[in-house]
């Protein structure tokens, strides 16, 4: 029963993250229209910025930095690279996304090479014991808080302000959009923007402990909570990006958990988890829990 | 001396990528507070213009070639959408496009973000004075809405802006009567309230009721331009546009033999809402039965129903004596029900020729294998194949344009291609929905003679829902009413325009708009 419990809680602190990194996925795709593969090696750019910096600048200092760079690249991508290929087809933008993201990812690892990076950050490897032998690590307690918080941020901002009228308007109806005044260029530039800011706060979160520092594999481990969390959850749905983050979290911490008792479907099942339940939300709902059902009104 | 226009397009020249030119020198003034009408048939260049003032020409492949668009002397050509709309030129786009994930409050405010706040608040309380029906369903999902609440909500979205000029593309597109008139009615108040407003109908009556000056299109050139009225008395327009001096209707099918289709009781429910209650209708074979009513009565419901779409709570469809209520629609497409779809299903990359030859997939024998590979069968197959899509496209009058993109194909003629892609798979009974939404009076008869063709050649049942009363009465053999998702008369055309129960809810104010 204690396992379970200690299962639960991280599994729902992990679960946070991968909201996070799911989040910052999906409001490239709906502002945009562009699946960001480039996303991974984004989170492991913020990551590393805070690895070199929080020696010079302390932990608090190198965030903001991380945080300010990141987005800054990420908009960069976004307005630079795909402004030239704007009007193309989706295909070729996620092509041109994973380019980006291999020459981000390689170079980012040749820094880093055998350096032992870790994330400085405040909370080092304590955990808190929550009764009944049941204990989490602090950094995934802050996690949680951070997640929520910038949760909760956006999606009122998402719901009251004008920008997220503005956004949601863009994301359903372009050309229309465009005829009301909203400036197209500037939703999709603004969400990269905020993508890369969350792509930083979540890889510090990824790759403090228990994770081991920060290595050149960071954002591949990313991308691969990112992607099935928003394909469950429904591309193009913030809200999705929620629920499947947290799937995607527990799925993967309690088939780690219990691998003793899931031996037989071998080992290292935990990272494949999360695939396996994605897949099973598609077979019954192909446009994800929460996503824009393609309807047409015939 | 001359009083400047508010908004000027002088030789202006559009063209679209990979297509002939569209507009070859269209000039065109809005007086302040003015109202202009732009009038003329599908692919005349009336929605081009407008894309073209607006700056949306980009999102459908176009560009301005040459010649100038300005707004009080201020350039708009070489402005993105965006920029234009903020310099007061606001559009409602053709076919409503209100943002359907969103409220209709949200919807409001999203037409509003290029004004202030005490703009915006100003012109939020106008457009619930002018849409009332739009502040009972504030909180609602704009999705929710139907046809012409949807249209008053775009209109009112782009009223948000508080707009120096309004650009209206076809506000009245399959509307029924009544609402069209009340949409007439808004435009008056638009205008009363000093907005100019560049209207381009389809619906000549109603263009030319409310326009200062008009302007009629044809292949890309101005040919008539005057006032309203002085364009209404011209022999041209009455022919064309209002439809006077129209034609004897097509020959009926003398013999009604037994019924191609027996729909019984049908019921279908949407959550708690009964989209129809009861619902019986039978098509006799060889005929053309309509299916009628006013928006929302559930015409486009019940054809849904019959093609399986929509899987109904209780009832009976009996086609050629077989049971075929809640078959999924590939089952029921494959015994032979064609039907064309009113929001049109074509592939818009695709040419004619291979959107047709879709239609015949049901009769296609040559599997994936053969295909691929090529065997003298396959290859033997695609070329009978081809010779009768030629032979359905002759129908319709469409061979010459069997290699172009449907994307560079004006509305109207889309509509035809529909039609021709549901022809092709050979169906025993084919499903107009809504066959002439969207056209001119020459068009609509023009449609209705290729019916009545497709019909004698084809030998061919047809159910058709359509709007234009006087399509339906020229072509259909028997006539069926909905109203509110049940039926309240059913007959010839005649008995059935002289039912009291139809000329309240649909008919009455169609007579008075044809009369006055």
């Amino acid at each position: 029963m204690s396992q379970f419990l200690e299962l639960l809680a991280n599994g729902v602190s992990l679960g946070c993250i991968d909201a996070l990194i799911a989040l910052g996925f999906v409001i490239v795709f709906k502002a945009a229209r562009v699946v960001n593969f480039a996303y991974g090696s984004l989170l492991l750019l913020g990551a590393y910025i805070v690895g070199r910096y929080h020696d010079s600048l302390g932990f608090g200092g190198a965030v903001l930095l991380s945080i300010a760079v990141t987005a800054t690249i990420a908009a960069l991508i976004g307005v630079v690279l795909l402004r030239k290929v704007r009007l193309a087809d989706p295909g070729t933008l996620a092509i041109l996304t994973l380019g980006v993201d291999i020459v981000l990812a390689t170079d980012l690892t040749r820094r880093i090479g055998t350096d032992l990076l870790t994330t400085g950050d405040p909370w080092g490897a304590n955990v808190i014991p929550l009764g009944g032998g049941v204990h989490i690590p602090q950094t995934r307690v802050a996690a949680a808080a951070v997640a929520v918080v910038l949760v909760v941020a956006f999606l009122s901002a998402l719901k009251f302000t004008d920008w997220g009228v503005a956004l949601r308007a863009a994301a359903e109806r372009p050309a229309t959009a465009a005829l009301m005044g909203v400036r197209l260029g500037r939703i999709a530039a603004g969400a990269w923007l905020l993508a890369g800011a969350l792509a930083a706060t979540a890889g510090v979160f990824v790759t403090a402990f228990p994770s081991p520092g920060i290595s050149g594999t960071v954002g591949q481990i990313a991308l691969g909570a990112a992607v099935p969390a928003a394909v469950l959850g429904g591309l193009d749905s913030t809200t999705g990006a929620l629920v499947g983050g947290l799937a995607v979290g527990l799925t993967a911490t309690f088939a780690a958990g219990y691998q003793d008792q899931l031996a037989f479907l071998g080992r290292g099942f935990g990272s494949v988890a999360p695939y396996v339940v994605m897949l099973l939300v598609l077979l019954v709902r192909p446009w994800g829990l929460f996503g824009g059902r393609e309807v047409t009104r015939v | 001396m001359r009083v400047e226009p508010l908004l000027r397009v002088r030789d202006l020249h559009v063209a679209y990528s990979g297509a002939l030119p569209a507009l070859h020198g269209v000039s065109l003034e809005v007086p302040h507070r003015g109202v202009v009408a732009v009038l003329g048939a599908n692919g005349a260049g009336k929605s081009t213009l407008l894309r073209a003032i607006s700056g949306t020409l980009r999102f459908a492949g176009g560009r301005v070639v040459s010649g100038s668009i300005e707004c009080d002397g201020r350039r708009l050509d070489g402005l993105d959408a965006a920029a234009i709309a903020r310099a007061g030129v606001v559009q409602v786009p053709e076919g409503r496009q209100v943002f359907e994930d969103l409220t209709v409050e949200e919807n409001l405010r999203a037409g509003g973000l290029v004004t202030g706040r005490a703009a915006r608040r100003q012109a939020r309380d106008r457009v619930m004075e002018l849409f009332p029906v739009l502040r009972e369903r504030a909180g609602q999902r704009a999705g929710l809405l139907s046809g012409g609440e949807q249209q008053m909500l775009a209109i009112a979205r782009a009223l948000m802006a508080s707009p120096r000029v309004l650009l209206l593309d076809e506000p009245s597109l399959g509307l029924a009567p009544r609402l069209v008139e009340r949409i007439g009615e808004v435009i008056a108040e638009i205008h009363r309230c000093g907005t100019a407003v560049v209207l381009v109908e389809q619906n000549a009556a109603m263009a030319l009721a409310l326009a200062g000056t008009a302007y009629v299109l044809e292949v890309g050139r101005v040919t008539l331009q005057g006032s309203g009225a002085e364009l209404a008395a011209t022999d041209e327009v009455r022919h064309r546009y209002l439809g006077v001096q129209s034609g004897a209707p097509p020959s009926r099918h003398e013999q009604l033999r037994e019924p191609e289709l027996v729909a019984q009781g049908i019921s279908v429910r949407f959550g708690g809402v009964a989209a129809l209650s009861d619902v019986s209708l039978t098509v006799a074979r060889g005929s053309v039965h309509a299916l009628i009513g006013p928006n929302g009565a559930g015409k486009s419901t019940c054809l849904n129903v019959l093609t399986g779409v929509y899987r109904a709570t209780a009832g009976s469809v009996r086609y050629q004596g077989k049971e075929i209520v809640n078959l999924r629609p590939h089952r029921i497409a494959g015994l032979g029900v064609g039907r064309t779809f009113q929001n049109l299903a074509l592939s818009a990359s695709a040419t004619v020729e291979q959107n047709l030859l879709l239609g015949r997939h049901r009769l296609t024998r040559a599997g994936f294998l053969s295909a691929g590979l090529r065997t003298p069968a396959a290859r033997r197959e695609q070329t009978a194949q081809r010779r009768r899509v030629a032979e359905v496209a002759s129908l319709l009058d469409l061979n010459g344009m069997l290699h172009r993109p449907v994307a560079a194909l004006p509305y109207g003629v889309r509509k035809r291609v529909e039609m021709a892609r549901a022809l092709c798979s050979e169906p025993s009974l084919l499903l107009l929905d809504e066959p002439v939404a969207g056209m001119t009076a020459a068009e609509s008869t023009r449609l209705a003679e290729a019916v009545a063709r497709v019909r004698a050649e084809l030998d061919l049942s047809i159910l058709l829902v359509e709007h234009d009363m006087a399509f339906v009465m020229g072509i259909a053999d028997e006539v069926t009413v909905l109203d509110f998702g049940r039926r309240i008369a059913s007959g010839t055309p005649a008995q059935v325009q002289r039912d009291p129960a139809v000329i309240r809810a649909y008919l009455g104010t169609a007579r008075q708009e044809a009369t006055s």
